[in-house]
């Protein structure tokens, strides 16, 4: 510093978007990400159609969970209905209130058709399995292939707005100079994508039936989507190496006078490049495939990281004061609480699906075909867990 | 048109320019992020207030009486004076540098366009400010303020930033930190108003008069005169305040930062 400048008196506020806002985005992309990853078995390809059931359960427990993560970073979230009664159309976060209910009803309508097919064995059942699936697949009609087909194209349409949204409404704000840039709405999808590949890795190892043609498939996708991530962070900086971009600019600051940002772009990158390389492994040496799952997990950190790096670290940075805020997680609801309480909430949603829904039966799958055998999958899913 | 928008001006021009070579973020703040209406206040009016640093002691007596007349909660405040030591480049001397800072009430207030219910909204007379029954509470006006003038207020738990004191204002009443001020360094008034005060203040010093961060194109209508130059963005300063380690060596946490 070469003109000595000492800050002796400023206010510091705390951050405004609380880990809940991690949580949001970070399920909503799995959502979206998610059903693009079903989208080529629900259209057909055979490939594809058991990582389209895996998706399709990641897709739907995300959408419902995400809403609810999005409400509790409002700090007046029983005001949500002033979003539908004074709709603003010149708001991004507006605009993303709007294509959201919709969004989360078609992936729920889209899980219900795929999913009341198999369910469709089990109306004959005595049980309260039998009682849950005469009630929920409405009749013992056959889903119509078109009605899938049209449904699937309408709620990929939907995800593109969610994906745009999402992006957008982080990347207008000039206050925070390092959201500031169009790379972010990428950014969001090809991380997005990464981390449902790696839940789509998880599910099938520890919900199984293992797949060989999903482990293939996603470890292409994951390492794809890992290369572009790296893509658009080059195009990221070398914009701001030839147009004067503030958001270039701010992240060199940062870094260059911060030791945590250092480790944590070193960490970013680091653990970038394994998850790569990792997915050139095993996709090379297929006797290995059995530890997709760790790829899975390693994915999943990283986009749920990259998200927390740009959400909260990003509020850490002084807009008009000198250093950064010393922000620790808190305990409480809008801390800790609130990022173990989402993932408890998805999980148990996961669980309880798994328990009275065959889905492992959809789209021509065979776990359900069977329905004299007790499906116990609860029990099943929870074992291979440990 | 009034001085001080033309004054800005050059500064638009100049913002427009390297906002052309981004077409595509400038597509998509054109087409939503827009400033929507103006609504309430005096249409005849323009509120600004001019401060004039070789006034201000830094005695905080407007971040007292801002505190009192308008209920903020503790650690948040919708005016306060930072305080730096500086270097005198000329005589190589430490000497302390006092910047008052509140919101802008910017021509082109980032706070607005975001709000996804309206309960932050621009009144005619330039004043910009928050219906607190309305608010949501989800703080996206708090992040696109580039000034940190917004805080979520722990009491209502909605947004909550400075008003000009608007309801002092409608009684004929100065802002309270106006009224408080010691040196007589806050100077409010109405620019469309040839005759104010702070009309032929901004006629007078016109050159010399800075506003911050100007580059974000917002076109804030708080005037700084006899500023700093290196304040004018985020300072390249050392936070001294945060950095005092007690016997423990930790950092001393600022007494209200839980807030
Ligand atoms: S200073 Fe901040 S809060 Fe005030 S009008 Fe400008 S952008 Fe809005
Ligand atoms: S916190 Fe309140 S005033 Fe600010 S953008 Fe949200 S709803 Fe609008």
């Amino acid at each position: 510093m070469n003109s000595a400048v000492i800050e002796i008196l400023a206010p510091r506020y705390q951050i405004a978007w609380y880990p809940w806002a991690v949580q949001y985005f970070f399920m909503i992309a799995l959502a979206y990400a998610s059903l693009w990853l079903a989208l080529p078995g629900l259209l057909g390809a055979a490939r594809w159609k058991a990582t389209a059931r895996f998706a399709m359960l990641g897709a739907m427990t995300t959408a419902i969970v995400a809403p609810i993560a999005l409400l509790a970073d409002l700090h007046q979230p029983l005001r949500f209905w002033h979003f539908y009664a004074y709709f603003t159309p010149w708001s991004w976060m507006s605009i993303g209130s709007l294509m959201l209910p919709p969004f989360v009803f078609a992936i729920i309508a889209l899980a219900w058709l795929v999913w009341r097919e198999p369910m469709l064995a089990w109306r004959d059942r005595s049980d309260l399995f039998g009682m849950i699936a005469r009630l929920v697949t409405l009749g013992s009609w056959q889903t119509p292939r078109f009605l899938v087909v049209t449904l699937a194209l309408a709620t990929a349409a939907l995800s593109l707005g969610i994906a745009v949204y999402t992006g957008s409404e982080v990347a207008i704000v000039k206050g925070r100079p390092l959201w500031n840039t169009v790379w972010l709405l990428p950014f969001f999808a090809t991380t997005g994508l990464i981390g449902a590949g790696g839940l789509v890795l998880l599910l099938s190892r520890i919900a199984g039936p293992r797949d060989p043609d999903t482990a293939r498939n996603m470890l292409w996708v994951v390492s794809a989507a890992a290369v572009a991530t790296a893509g658009v962070a080059l195009m990221w900086v070398l914009e701001g190496l030839y147009v004067e971009n503030s958001s270039v600019a701010a992240a060199l600051r940062s870094v260059r006078h911060s030791a945590e940002w250092r480790t944590t772009s070193a960490w970013g990158l680091g653990v970038g490049t394994a998850l790569t390389l990792g997915c050139l492994l095993l996709l090379w040496r297929k006797p290995q495939r059995g530890w997709s799952w760790i790829v899975g997990l390693v994915a999943l950190h990283l986009a749920w990281m990259a998200r927390w790096v740009v959400l909260m670290d990003v509020q850490t940075v002084q807009k008009q004061t000198a250093g950064y805020l010393e922000y620790t997680v808190g305990w409480g609801s809008s801390g800790w609480l609130g990022v173990v309480g989402t993932f408890g909430l998805w999980i148990a949603l996961i669980l309880v699906i798994d328990m009275l829904v065959p889905w492992r039966g959809a789209l021509g799958g065979t776990a359900g075909d069977a329905p004299d055998t007790t499906p116990d999958y609860s029990a099943k899913g929870a074992a291979s867990h440990g | 048109m009034d001085l001080a928008r033309r004054m800005f001006m050059g500064q638009l021009a100049r913002f427009a320019a390297g906002a052309s070579l981004v077409p595509l973020a400038t597509v998509a703040e054109a087409a939503i992020n827009e400033q929507p209406p103006r609504r309430g206040g005096d249409p005849a009016k323009r509120y600004a207030m001019l401060i004039d640093l070789r006034r201000c002691i830094g005695c905080q007596a407007c971040t007292v009486s801002c505190h009192l007349e308008n209920d903020a909660p503790l650690g948040k405040f919708r005016t306060i004076v930072s305080q730096y030591e500086v270097d005198d480049p000329e005589t190589g001397d430490m000497s302390t540098f006092f910047l008052p800072r509140l919101c802008n009430h910017c021509d082109n207030p980032p706070c607005v366009p975001v709000c996804p219910v309206q309960a932050t909204y621009q009144q005619e007379d330039g004043i910009v400010v928050v219906d607190a029954e309305r608010c949501v509470g989800c703080a996206y006006c708090v992040q696109a303020c580039p000034y940190d003038a917004r805080f979520i207020n722990d009491k209502t738990q909605t947004a909550d930033k400075c008003t000009f004191c608007t309801h002092r204002l409608e009684a004929g009443l100065l802002p309270a930190c106006v009224e408080s001020c010691v040196g007589g360094a806050r100077i409010i008034g109405d620019l469309n108003d040839p005759e104010s005060t702070i009309s032929k203040m901004v006629a007078e010093h016109h050159g010399e008069l800075k506003v911050l961060q100007p580059e974000k194109g917002t076109s804030p209508h708080v005037f700084y005169l006899g500023m700093d130059e290196r304040f004018i963005d985020r300072p390249e300063a050392f936070a001294s305040i945060w950095d005092i380690h007690g016997k423990d060596n930790k950092e001393l946490h600022y007494e209200f930062s839980g807030h």
